[in-house]
């Protein structure tokens, strides 16, 4: 039986300021996705690199399935000092020795979303968006990737083109 | 393992609500407000218990501004979200260009945006 722990992240998430209408989604679609997966949703984490990344050691040493970090993913503080701090994607990638990632920037320069895929002792780990929209897009489209066999390039990939979807039309351009 | 960057070319204006009070805001359901009201795409991407944060794409400051009050009054019918007396839109500047093909590679702890700054 897949097992899978659903990581919801930021302070105004935990605080209640703002609802996390992400984690049911991301249950719903797991759920339908494989009826028998028992998927776990954690309280929500501080954005925090540290307690992120502890939080990540403690949930793989339960040897989950899949573990999916939900928010932090843009440049958020630094680039604006109104933003919140996002190091869900960082402290993943402190965390995962390897692993394939996605970058979309905006044409201001600012990162406004990174994608990280990998495995780590058997678990495999990723991260989708804050925006209710994005993480949507993203999951379903892990889900697809994943239940298709892909392998983890390819799975990241399939995400970062389903979250850049859901930017108003605009051209894609990958750099050299 | 595959590490690649993708470049979104949309148009967008960054606009701050504030002088709110805000508990349990759904924010799905504000950007679906404010798509209604502005007829364009709406991403809420940050949120205190004070403002709100959200990308507006493809429409200039101008016309937001032209229709403050409107605005407030759509952000204010979110569940969630109180308007108090002080709400006021207190950013709503369009995003600047960088040029890519100019920005050095390094320092790779700098953003992009902020490596075109500093040759600027």
């Amino acid at each position: 039986m897949r097992t899978a722990y659903i990581i919801p992240t930021g302070d105004e998430i935990r605080e209640g300021i703002v609802r996390d209408t992400d984690s049911p989604e991301l249950m719903r679609q797991m759920l339908a996705f494989d009826p028998t997966m028992e998927v776990t949703r954690l309280s929500p984490v501080v954005d925090r690199e540290d307690t992120i990344l502890r939080t990540i050691r403690q949930v793989v040493e339960r040897r989950p399935t899949l573990v999916v970090l939900v928010g932090g993913s843009g440049g958020g503080h630094r680039f604006s000092s109104t933003l919140g701090k996002d190091y869900t994607h960082s402290a993943l990638e402190q965390y995962l020795t390897q692993c394939s990632w996605h970058e979309i920037y905006g044409k201001n320069g600012h990162m406004w979303c990174k994608l990280l895929c990998g495995e780590k002792d058997g678990t495999i780990l990723i991260n989708v968006p804050g925006p209710f929209v994005e993480a949507q897009a993203a999951i379903r489209a892990f889900l697809e990737a994943w239940g298709r066999g892909l392998e983890l390039d390819q799975i990241s990939r399939a995400m970062a083109q389903a979250v850049f979807e859901q930017y108003p039309a605009g051209a894609a351009e990958r750099p050299d | 393992m595959e590490q690649e960057y993708i470049i979104a070319h949309a148009d967008k204006t960054v606009l701050r609500i504030s002088g709110l009070k805000v508990h349990g805001l759904d924010t799905r359901q504000l950007e679906e407000l404010l798509e209604k009201k502005l007829h364009t795409f709406v991403r809420v991407i940050g949120v205190t218990g004070e403002h709100v944060e959200m990308d507006v794409y493809n429409l200039p400051p101008e016309q937001i501004a032209q229709d403050e009050q409107g605005v407030i009054h759509t952000v204010a019918l979110a569940e969630g979200i109180t308007a108090t007396d002080l709400a006021k839109i207190t950013c709503n500047k369009k995003i600047v260009d960088v040029a890519y093909d100019q920005i050095p590679d390094r320092p790779i702890s700098d953003c992009p945006r902020e490596r075109w700054m500093k040759i600027r």
